[in-house]
């Protein structure tokens, strides 16, 4: 395998530079309100300190979220383009997935035992007092997590009260998203077989927009 | 003879190459890593001579996208291999890179001891301009710095450059070379927004992003090119919905990484004037530009397309465009209002009803001589339909003339648009107004512009509507003009600019 860029954006500017599944190199910008600003960089350092030239990277995984609507548009904006500018293979890996492998792996558990493995719910924060989420059972043979509940956005005591309702329990994790976990994900995948080219973002809102009741409402407002 | 060609170099060639390095430079030979990264850096060209598969030679150039100078890193020809021409044809692959990358000087260091490189070196044109004393070690011996100016516009032809534009609800990306147009592909996510009787910032940036790739594609298609052929980049980093333009902003950078070229940040609005180029050649400065659309309503003073940029005035609430949303709505019309009330003013009489004229009040002239206003006249024109639907209904008077309503309303729009612009134009001793913006498309605002700036002795320049409306065209012709006055490239770190202001034709 060659060298794999991978970015995400659902929460900071995070860019790595992976290959065979170890990571080169990785830029983390934890600022969430200055995406634009720093992807062009991120990127362009990240392969600097790799020491390979863009035409090197074979494959570019993005981060689809979940994730508030502005900052991620901005990573998949520039995967899409660099994918296209070098010729590479375009994938799209779940944000929250990529950060229950890391967890799970942290706890130390073992892929292919779904029995043994305690569940585990990752959230993130989609403001307006409400939580992405995500439920995994454990990590199939490959490493990768197995999702059986989810991405969805709720408020944190229905996400609660809904586990305790069906007497899950499930340990929680909210660790911070890197594009080194969108890369390492990328990987076990590729040997797993389960990569996807669907890159769309995971808004799991609609934008916020409500349709005039009455076309004339503004007339009305300002006359009455 | 010993016959050879200059290729790129690959990472394969490292070896080769360093074998090369220890015989030139057994003293001060670089390590292997060093060289390793050299070759394979982002912001680095190296060429190898290769003759009979052994590498004899070799060459490499540095310049990143942010700067406009160059530096010639090293050059080295196996001893067997000197006086045939081989530092000559070296330097020339750097050379050429140079100009592709639009460095406009290039530097380089040289022993004082070596006479036969600065000889190359003079003849190519580099001057000495500095001398560092004991700079090579360990021997101690002094370095010529030299310099070689390239000359504006270096890339002896005129450049090919790729526009990306997504202020709005346009996706647009377009492609010129010089000021001649060779794409201009878009893709409009209007339809999208009709249900909400106006553009939702939100879905338009949804629509950017799943539409960048298909209108790239096409748009190269269009313009028979691939992306090898493209020289810059440009994109409009402002003014404009600011989740929309990131959306073009993370596109270009990206685009401008992967592919090695320079990008460049310019101003949307100056960017409806820059178009200009591409039926004319050139805009012919001075002129007053008024730039009317759903999201703009401004008058420009343009002297100088890339280096005086005035806003002389804009809308203090909505944009004409939004107005005319508006008022369809408030006369039961579709989405977007322009082209319906457009439609609907077909036989009506503009003077039925005499709709307030924004800003034109004296009092107003001398605050707001170039503003403009319109929350004010489709507030009129909605009390005015209200007022008389309910007379209607009451058997008091007839039924509402929608014909009517919207000449009137238009007649009042235009009439303010064109008597401000051209009012600029005397005001400023300007011989020319120009067009641009999607709401150029109204049949009687053009005419109503023609005749006036007919009476008034004024050259009125309309581009094809194609180009007036939002496109990533315009954006590629400003961008070339910025190249071909070798303007350096813009640096990695801008951002993108919901208010960016018209004086900023770039971003750096």
């Amino acid at each position: 395998m060659g060298h794999v860029l991978a970015i995400d954006t659902s929460s900071g500017t995070s860019v790595a530079v992976l290959k065979d599944g170890i990571a080169l190199t990785e830029i983390e910008i934890a600022d969430t309100r200055s995406h634009t600003e720093s992807i062009g960089n991120a990127i362009n350092d990240a392969l600097k300190s790799a020491g390979i030239a863009p035409s090197r990277i074979h494959a570019v995984a993005v981060g689809r979220g979940p994730a508030p609507f502005t900052g991620l548009r901005v990573g998949i904006a520039a995967a899409i383009m660099f994918a296209e500018g070098v010729g590479a293979k375009l994938f799209g890996i779940i944000s929250l997935d990529a950060i229950a492998k890391k967890e799970f792996e942290a706890r130390g558990t073992v892929p292919g035992n779904l029995e043994a493995a305690q569940p585990l719910l990752v959230t993130s924060d989609a403001r307006r007092s409400e939580h992405y989420w995500a439920l995994y059972s454990g990590l199939d043979r490959h490493g990768v997590p197995v999702c059986v509940e989810g991405p969805a956005v709720n408020r944190p005591s229905d996400i609660e009260a809904s586990l305790v309702a069906r007497n899950i329990q499930a340990s929680t994790t909210s660790l911070m998203i890197s594009a080194r976990a969108i890369g390492e994900l990328f990987e076990a995948q590729a040997a797993a077989g389960t990569l996807s080219h669907d890159i769309t973002a995971l808004y799991l809102r609609n934008p916020d927009a409500v349709e005039p009741k009455n076309l004339r409402d503004f007339g009305k407002r300002v006359s009455g | 003879m010993t016959e050879w060609i200059i290729r790129p170099a690959v990472e394969d060639d490292l070896q080769a190459i360093m074998a090369v390095e220890h015989e030139c430079f057994p003293e001060d030979a670089w390590s292997q890593d060093n060289m390793h990264f050299e070759i394979s850096a982002h912001h680095t060209e190296y060429f190898v001579a290769v003759s009979n598969e052994q590498v004899i030679g070799y060459a490499g150039l540095s310049k990143v996208p942010s700067s406009d100078q160059g530096d010639v890193q090293t050059i080295a020809v196996l001893p067997s291999a000197r006086g045939i021409g081989l530092g000559r044809a070296l330097m020339d692959a750097l050379l050429k890179a140079a100009k592709r990358l639009h460095a406009s000087e290039l530097f380089l260091e040289v022993r004082a001891d070596n006479p036969v490189a600065q000889g190359l070196y003079l003849a190519l044109g580099f001057e000495h301009i500095d001398t560092r004393k004991n700079y090579y070690q360990p021997a101690g011996i002094d370095a010529w710095i030299m310099r070689l100016i390239l000359p504006k516009g270096s890339i002896g032809r005129e450049p090919v450059v790729l526009g990306i534009e997504s202020t709005c609800d346009e996706t647009g990306v377009g492609i010129v070379r010089g000021t001649t147009l060779l794409a201009n592909v878009i893709s409009s996510s209007m339809d999208e927004h009709a249900r909400f009787g106006g553009v939702v910032p939100e879905i338009a940036a949804r629509a950017h992003l799943e539409a960048l790739k298909p209108t790239l594609d096409k748009a190269l298609a269009e313009a028979n090119l691939s992306l090898n052929d493209i020289d810059a980049i440009a994109v409009a980093n402002g003014p404009g919905l600011g989740g929309a333009v990131m959306v073009g902003v993370a596109a270009a950078k990206a685009l401008s990484i992967a592919t090695g070229k320079p990008v460049y940040a310019v101003n949307h609005l100056v960017g409806h004037v820059g178009v200009d180029v591409l039926e004319r050649g050139q805009v012919e400065t001075p002129t007053v530009a008024l730039l009317v659309s759903g999201g703009h309503t401004s008058l420009l003073l343009v002297r100088d397309l890339l280096d005086d940029v005035v806003l002389l005035g804009e809308t203090i609430d909505d944009a004409a465009g939004e107005a005319f949303d508006k008022v369809a709505r408030v006369l039961g019309l579709k989405y977007p209002g322009g082209p319906e009330i457009d439609r609907a003013a077909v036989g009506g009489d503009p003077n039925a009803i005499r709709f307030p004229r924004g800003l034109t009040q004296a009092k107003d002239m001398e605050k707001h001589r170039y503003d403009f206003s319109f929350s004010g006249l489709k507030t009129a024109v909605a009390r005015w339909v209200e007022v008389a639907e309910t007379k209607a209904a009451a058997g008091e008077g007839a039924e509402i003339n929608v014909a009517d309503v919207a000449a009137s309303f238009r007649e009042a729009v235009a009439d303010v648009l064109v008597g401000k612009a051209v009012k600029a134009c005397l005001d400023h001793n300007v011989p020319r107004l120009l067009l641009g913006g999607g709401v150029v498309a109204n049949s009687r605002l053009r005419e109503l512009a023609t005749e006036r700036c007919a009476a008034a002795g004024i050259e009125l320049r309309i581009p094809a509507l194609s180009l007036c409306t939002d496109n990533g065209a315009m954006i590629a012709a400003l961008g070339a003009q910025l190249v071909m006055a070798g303007r350096q490239p813009s640096s990695l770190s801008f951002g993108a600019d919901s208010t960016l202001p018209v004086t900023t034709v770039q971003t750096i």
